[in-house]
């Protein structure tokens, strides 16, 4: 439904965008003022927003999500080319997000010691304070790996609420009876601190993913790499709404499978 | 930790200051271009040095801080009041359109708004779309809170008091409800403001945001893509410093309100 409802909304914005109902016939002298406004009524019949989000519903089903205004290509070419490559910069940045989120959450639960609490939440709040896009221009011109950008950005963003679940997991009494009992760390963590969050942990994953989409346009805008974000930055400066419409479609439908994802797993717990 | 507060309270209000009274301290205007001047080092006659069209960086810096500090708690408030308009208006149908807005990332949805926008659009009225647009595209992070607190306090045991006792649903609401959520409001707006800092300086930074003569701490930063430009004027990073600088007083005063409450 989700899906559905942003795909209706983005073609709207596609139907309704400037220039739409403009037609190049218009400037032809050889029709006259009659079967120009014939074919004027006859656009505006076809493309009444209904039917223009049907049509367009029906060729998405069919893998045709129209066609690139500014590159001239198929809006699908288009997304599959570009696709892997965000994947990979996406998936990698927010794994590492994550992990440096845990590692950073667990210097400031575990120790209990106040210096290394201020250092990691010193450390969150000064990455925090850096655009992320800022932050993989000076990665990019350090030809240092770009997923580690992303995975600083994430990281300050998804360590509030990591701290917050190990402090619940670290002073429940079932892991201070099992610390008690001389139970060894790895035990310790996969036990009683991986396995009872779980669902939490796929959820926060999940967040993390949709963040991490979110700094992918300007970091693949700004440091060229050819990936769904800069695709979205390249069409939105030529203001390419098919382009932008299938965009739309895509990326709701794969975060609403995302968040459908962490809330089936809730659910399930 | 309460002295280091304090100074974030204070460099946040000397921060503002600078902004407001940016005429009257900064020596040229924001768009006033020497063209005797480009790319000029810093010295006596431009402090910070000149941009490559020979604008003062300095003076630049203080407008810049003007629009970033005015207009990211006004396009705050803007998503406040509309998340609390939606949410009174809407009875039926708010978490599904939250949860539509809330599905695609921010920065998307705000491209593909400005997308729509016209070209024409002067330098003034592109800037209030911006903030403004960032405003409405992040009504629904409040509204998703708002709907919550308004959940838990249908179930209270004072509203269902006042209404047996027959007060008026807008009595309810202005006596009863809003000092609720007012601290929502509040919480939600210190969220959103660092937000819409940021928000503006990744877009300024792809040419999406603040459109040019005007300054603003994203499009400042836009000369951060040019290394040798750095190298050469280091006072380029002075934007960067200034919006981390606020940044770090912002999320200070922000953990003091989490401690609080």
């Amino acid at each position: 439904m989700v899906v559905l409802i942003g795909g209706l909304a983005a073609a709207a914005l596609v139907r309704f965008s400037p220039g739409f109902d403009v037609d190049e016939n218009t400037w032809n002298p050889q029709f006259s003022a009659a079967t120009l406004e014939a074919m004027h009524n006859t656009h505006e019949r076809e493309n009444s927003l209904p039917r223009f989000y049907y049509r367009y519903l029906r060729a998405a089903l069919h893998g045709d999500l129209g066609q690139s205004d500014s590159l001239k290509q198929p809006v699908a070419d288009l997304l599959r080319d570009r696709a892997p490559v965000t994947a990979r910069l996406l998936g990698w940045g927010t794994l590492g997000g994550l992990l440096l989120g845990a590692l950073f959450a667990w210097i400031a639960v575990w120790p209990r010691r106040a210096g290394l609490e201020i250092l990691a939440v010193s450390s969150g709040g000064l990455m925090l304070a850096i655009p992320p896009a800022v932050l993989a221009l000076a990665f990019f011109f350090e030809e240092a790996p770009l997923s580690l950008a992303v995975a600083l950005a994430v990281f300050p963003r998804v360590f509030g609420t990591i701290r917050a679940i190990l402090e619940d997991l670290f002073t429940s009494p079932a892991l201070l009876a099992a610390r008690a009992r001389g139970v060894g760390p790895v035990s310790l963590a996969l036990r009683y601190v991986v396995a009872p969050a779980l669902p939490q942990w796929l959820a926060l994953a999940g967040v993390a993913l949709v963040l991490g989409f979110g700094f992918i346009i300007p970091i693949e805008a700004l440091c060229d790499v050819p990936g769904i974000g800069q695709l979205a930055w390249k069409a939105a400066l030529s203001r390419d709404l098919p382009l932008l419409c299938g965009l739309a479609l895509i990326i709701t439908f794969a975060v609403a499978c995302v968040q459908t994802f962490g809330e089936i797993i809730g659910a399930k717990q | 930790m309460k002295r280091m507060r304090l100074i974030a309270m204070i460099l946040l209000v000397l921060i503002a200051a600078l902004g407001a009274l940016a005429p009257a301290i900064a020596p040229y205007s924001y768009d006033a271009q020497f063209r005797d001047a480009p790319d000029a080092p810093p010295g006596p006659r431009f402090r910070m040095g000149t941009d490559e069209i020979g604008r003062d960086r300095f003076s630049r810096l203080i407008y810049a801080t003007r629009i970033s500090m005015l207009l990211a708690p006004a396009a705050a408030l803007a998503s406040i009041v509309l998340a609390l308009a939606i949410c009174a208006l809407l009875k039926y149908g708010l978490s599904a359109l939250t949860t539509i807005c809330l599905s695609l990332p921010w920065i998307f949805l705000f491209i593909i708004m400005r997308a729509e926008l016209p070209l024409s659009t002067g330098p003034v009225v592109s800037v209030a779309l911006t903030f403004g647009l960032m405003g409405v595209a992040g009504w629904a992070w409040p509204a998703r809170v708002f709907t919550a607190s308004i959940g838990d306090m249908k179930q209270s045991g004072w509203l269902m008091q006042a209404r047996a006792a027959g007060i008026s649903p807008l009595r309810i609401a202005r006596v009863y409800a809003w000092p609720h959520l007012r601290s929502v409001a509040l919480a939600q707006f210190r969220v959103l403001v660092p937000a819409y800092i940021l928000s503006e300086a990744s877009l300024g930074l792809l040419g999406l945001g603040v459109p040019d003569p005007l300054p603003s701490w994203g499009n400042l930063l836009r000369d951060l893509q040019h290394p040798d430009i750095v190298r050469s004027n280091p006072w380029v990073l002075a934007p960067l410093g200034l919006l981390m600088l606020v940044m770090l007083c912002l999320e200070l005063l922000q953990s003091q309100r989490e401690v609080s409450l």
